[in-house]
């Protein structure tokens, strides 16, 4: 019964996809307001479908039901309740219903947000395309990836989940958050080939689906962050980025994202780069299609391999009917979208903004080129090559530390001109601090030169977004008499964009330290202990205490007892493990963290304790480690603060907001 | 003028001290740097996507120790490299050679930000050029309208 | 340059479809395909003299002229451990044949000696056990993990590669390739 009654779910929800579309064409067509009313109310049937098809699917994981193909290969009845929850994104057909649940989500947002305006065909036409790609999803699982299969006989128990997949928390994080970032791209998209289909290239579709476009960027910047977090507490090569084609598959539409919400400031405040946003916009779509053409099609070698399956060439030609669409939509509108603004001084905003486009643009076609590389390489002469970690840290960090130095001194330039005096008053202090941070890096040793300009840059701009909080704060508290705090609150929420930037900004800056740190002074040491022996690496002292075996239906599990000390400090009793799986060469290690705001000490046991009673241990000293997270932490909190209503303008205080600084950002509300 | 320019010029002095004592040539890289350096640039054979320096699986480790007996004999960063060239395959590379077709990996995104900042530059040089009302009106009007079509939709 | 957009477009689309049609070309073939074949197939095989459990010593030299098995394997590794009763089925047909010779080269074992000659002895394996110090064969014959089987003709060519799991069937498949050529 579940499966009938899930497959019917999908189908209902293919089914108002398919009517939706075919209303809101024939209500376009023939000016019928009925019409394009029930075109958008097919949105929430195709929600409702989504969401019962995805319930159907918890429903059948929590009961255990095998008689489900699904089921009986993504959970067993050994599994704990979590991943027995999360079992629903552990595989592909299951990861395709939460991603119609997602997109079904979203869609019925923008339904609900433009319920007034459904007659506008910009918005009809955003729909039909949402729509559409809502209809893929759904074929998808009709067809080839159909999550509710039956099987013949059905298994007594269930193989389970990977074993990658079942042991941390973060599992149940990763993947939606991930998606929710993903699909929530879908947003702009549809507004963008509305605004290209109707004419409409106005700063509208902008405006429209600013919010949008943010909430999907801090979600994947979030899912891409944890996604990290996963790696580096599971996988146990003491690492968090192997620059993995699925990793880069998720990084591209980050990338062209954040050029996105960078240069539709430029369009919405000098009405510049039209074609330049709306090709931003087409191609992050393309790239989480193709990202998700990587993961789901195994081209490539990846740590993701267990995500293989036979839908690729699905997703090849969606991703070539979503580029052709919108390639052919620009080059046909293209000579009518000709800008009307333009730059007026080198050392402005505005440029600033285009060279920060021209950064991320490039860092996308490397990440992109390193990628599918191997691929052209074969394709031209025959034989594979790899392009690894050496390749994207060489080619990425210079671009990383442009962005940087943009990033400190950009937000503070003026629109369009500047002087000498401003560029003085603005600059001095935080470039000062900048360089005098450099200097003392390179006197406590610092010797890597990407890693002292990190850390100098990263000073400058912190000093840079202190100034701009300091500024907005006095000016609130000269003019009006508040109070530190409530100045400090009110001054974010009357310009919301402005300073949750910023806020994102200072995340950044962690990032790019801890990245610069963890990079530059991260040790490996291999140790061999007997039981009671202790050795000290890098000030750390550690004792093998004991080891234990545990074995259950899935895996036999090794681990040793380390007491970890610094000095007299008694940092605890850390327990790396080797876990032995069937079918598997190696044992797959689960690396045990003592996480610390200075480093992290992170242990992996190399072999286990038989034979002579001596353990191999891998100890890694990694810098900085836990600011990478507190700067994804930070990144999210500002997105938040960004997206918080502006608080409105009292007319008793008419100066409440005259921001020291000329250049706050534009008052245009976001139209409802 | 000199007050002006002089904060700067010191900042500058110091930027410059700074970079030029991190890029001054240090001394030569001791072997265990040129063993790790090397290995960092050698796929892992039985795991995915890691270099043979980030892994512990055995073979890793006994190339680890074949790289460092291989430095002890004397033989070239560049020796080293084909050896394991010649036994595993040119995927045992994690960074592309720059002769031949993976030139283009390297040459290629040099090649397409030169550009990217060349359109820039041009066009801003044609913005300048160009009599600031030249053509402008008429599309300012445009935007205007659709403004104002939009906000009051 | 009158519509310089459509000219980028036109670029663009070049690329996305030149990119497209090589994704499309490699949608399901293996990313890993080469690294499951050996490079020393074809080639002579590297040339070994390692120590035995017994504390005499094998060498390739002393095999010259046989068809010789090479198994990297050990105690640890599941498959290898699945794949002993094929391969003790195979020696079991083949140990008297005389032209036939077979060397387990024991790869990242986590026993001393003792424990490995007591394990061995357990477990029943009568062929030729070899231990390799600092792992020099492994390299030599650019193992990747284990089990690895490399089967070397009598004019000391290596002719057969299987990494994984072997069966006796594929073994006895290498073998019969080999006395052809021999």
């Amino acid at each position: 019964m579940k499966p009938v009654l899930g497959y019917v779910a999908v189908a209902v929800g293919a089914g108002a996809c398919v009517v939706g579309i075919s209303a809101l064409i024939a209500g376009l067509r023939m000016h019928d307001p009925l019409l394009l009313r029930i075109g958008r109310r097919c949105v929430f049937v195709v929600l409702g479908a989504a969401i019962v098809a995805a319930g159907v699917m918890e429903w059948a994981l929590i009961s255990h039901d095998f008689s489900i193909r699904y089921v009986a290969e993504n959970n067993a009845r050994s599994t704990p309740f979590l991943f027995t929850v999360t079992g629903l994104w552990a595989s592909l057909a299951g990861s395709i219903l939460l991603w119609s649940v997602i997109l079904g989500g979203y869609l019925a947002f923008v339904a609900y947000k433009f319920r007034r305006r459904a007659g506008d065909p910009l918005v009809a036409v955003a729909t039909i395309t949402g729509l559409a790609v809502a209809l893929f999803f759904f074929a998808l699982m009709l067809g080839p990836a159909n999550p509710f299969t039956v099987l013949d006989s059905v298994p007594l128990d269930g193989r389970g989940p990977n074993p990658l997949l079942q042991n941390h928390i973060l599992m149940a994080f990763h993947p939606p958050v991930l998606y929710l970032g993903y699909v929530g791209f879908t947003v702009p998209f549809m507004f963008a080939i509305g605004a290209l289909v109707t004419g409409r290239f106005g700063e509208g579709w902008l405006t429209d689906t600013r919010r949008a476009t943010l909430v999907a960027w801090g979600f994947l910047t979030v899912g891409i962050i944890l996604g990290a977090w996963w790696s580096y507490e599971v996988l146990g090569w003491g690492g968090f980025w192997a620059w993995d084609p699925v990793e880069n598959a998720s990084l591209l539409p980050w990338l062209t994202g954040t050029a996105f919400i960078h240069s539709v400031i430029i369009q919405e405040r000098r009405g510049m780069l039209r074609v330049w946003n709306l090709s931003l916009v087409i191609a992050t779509f393309c790239l989480t299609i193709l990202g998700t053409f990587l993961t789901r099609s195994g081209v490539l070698d990846s740590v993701h391999a267990f995500t293989e399956s036979d839908i690729g060439p699905w997703l090849l030609t969606f991703l070539a009917v979503v580029a052709g669409v919108g390639i052919g939509l620009l080059a046909w509108r293209g000579d009518k979208l000709r800008s009307p603004g333009r730059i007026d001084s080198v050392v402005s905003r505005e440029s600033a903004f285009l060279a920060n486009n021209l950064l991320f643009a490039a860092l996308a076609f490397v990440v992109l080129l390193g990628t599918v590389f191997p691929l052209v390489a074969e394709a031209v002469r025959g034989s594979r090559l790899s392009v690894g970690e050496p390749y994207f840290d060489r080619m990425t960090t210079p671009i990383g530390i442009a962005l940087l130095f943009l990033m400190a001194a950009a937000p503070a330039l003026p629109w369009r001109a500047t002087s000498g005096e401003v560029l003085r008053g603005r600059f001095l202090v935080p470039a000062w601090i900048g360089g005098v941070t450099m200097l003392v890096a390179v006197l406590l040793g610092a010797r890597d030169v990407w890693e002292v300009l990190a850390y100098g840059l990263g000073a400058f701009a912190t000093a840079g977004i202190v100034r701009q909080f300091v500024l907005g704060v006095r000016g609130r508290r000269r003019a009006l008499g508040e109070s530190g705090p409530l100045a400090l609150g009110r001054a974010t929420r009357s310009n919301p964009r402005l300073y949750g930037g910023l806020v994102v900004h200072l995340g950044v800056v962690m990032i790019a330290v801890a990245l610069a740190a963890s990079s530059a002074h991260s040790t490996n040491t291999e140790v061999r202990l007997r039981k009671g022996e202790h050795t000290t690496v890098n000030g750390y002292t550690l004792t093998y205490l004991d080891s234990s075996t545990t074995r259950d239906s899935q895996k036999s599990t090794i681990s040793a007892r380390v007491r970890v000390e610094r000095g007299d400090r008694d940092l605890g009793v850390y327990a790396p493990a080797i876990s032995s799986y069937p079918n598997s060469t190696e044992g797959i290690g689960t690396p045990s963290v003592r996480t610390g705001v200075k480093e992290d000490v992170y242990l992996t046991l190399v072999s286990s304790p038989k034979g002579g009673g001596r353990i191999t241990l891998a100890v890694r000293v990694n810098p900085m480690i836990l600011w990478l997270w507190i700067g994804g932490g930070v990144m999210a909190l500002g997105t938040i603060l960004a997206l918080a209503p502006r608080l409105r303008r009292r007319p008793r205080t008419p100066h409440a907001e005259a921001e020291p600084t000329d250049d706050v950002e534009p008052l245009e509300e976001v139209p409802a | 003028m000199i007050k002006r320019v002089l904060p700067w010029l010191a900042l500058g002095i110091l930027v410059a001290g700074v970079l030029v004592v991190v890029l001054w040539p240090g001394d030569a890289t001791t072997p265990a740097e040129r063993a790790h350096s090397i290995a960092a640039g050698l796929k892992c054979q039985e795991c995915q996507g890691l270099s043979v320096a980030d892994s512990n699986a055995s073979t890793s480790s006994a190339i680890r120790a074949d790289i460092k007996r291989r430095i002890a004999a004397g033989e070239s960063d560049g020796e080293i490299r084909q050896y394991f060239v010649d036994k595993y395959g040119e995927t045992i590379l994690l960074e592309p050679q720059s002769t031949g077709i993976s030139l283009i990996v390297w040459v290629l995104p040099v090649v397409v930000i030169a550009a990217g900042a060349l359109g820039i530059v041009f066009a801003l040089a044609r913005n300048r050029r160009e009599p600031r009302l030249h053509a402008t009106d008429a599309d300012e009007a445009l935007v205007g309208r659709e403004r104002e079509r939009e906000a009051s939709e | 340059m009158k519509h310089p957009a459509r000219w980028i477009a036109l670029a663009v689309a070049v690329v996305v479809v030149a990119l497209g049609v090589v994704l499309a070309l490699n949608v399901g073939t293996d990313p890993v395909a080469a690294s499951k074949e050996s490079r020393l197939i074809g080639k002579p095989a590297p040339s070994f003299d390692l120590p035995q459990l017994s504390g005499e010593r094998v060498s390739s030299d002393d095999l010259a002229g046989k068809t010789v098995i090479v198994n990297f394997w050990n105690e640890w590794c599941v498959p290898c451990i699945a794949e002993l009763p094929a391969l003790k089925k195979f020696w079991a047909a083949h140990a008297n044949d005389g032209d036939v010779a077979m060397v387990g080269i024991t790869h990242a074992s986590n026993l001393s000696e003792k424990q490995l000659a007591r394990y061995v002895e357990r477990a029943g394996l009568d062929w030729t056990i070899a231990l390799d110090p600092k792992s020099r064969a492994a390299l030599d014959f650019a193992v990747r993990g284990q089990p690895e089987t490399f089967v070397i003709s009598p004019s000391g060519e290596v002719v057969g590669y299987q990494l994984s799991e072997t069966r006796a069937q594929d073994l006895e498949a290498m073998l019969a390739a080999a006395r052809g050529l021999g």
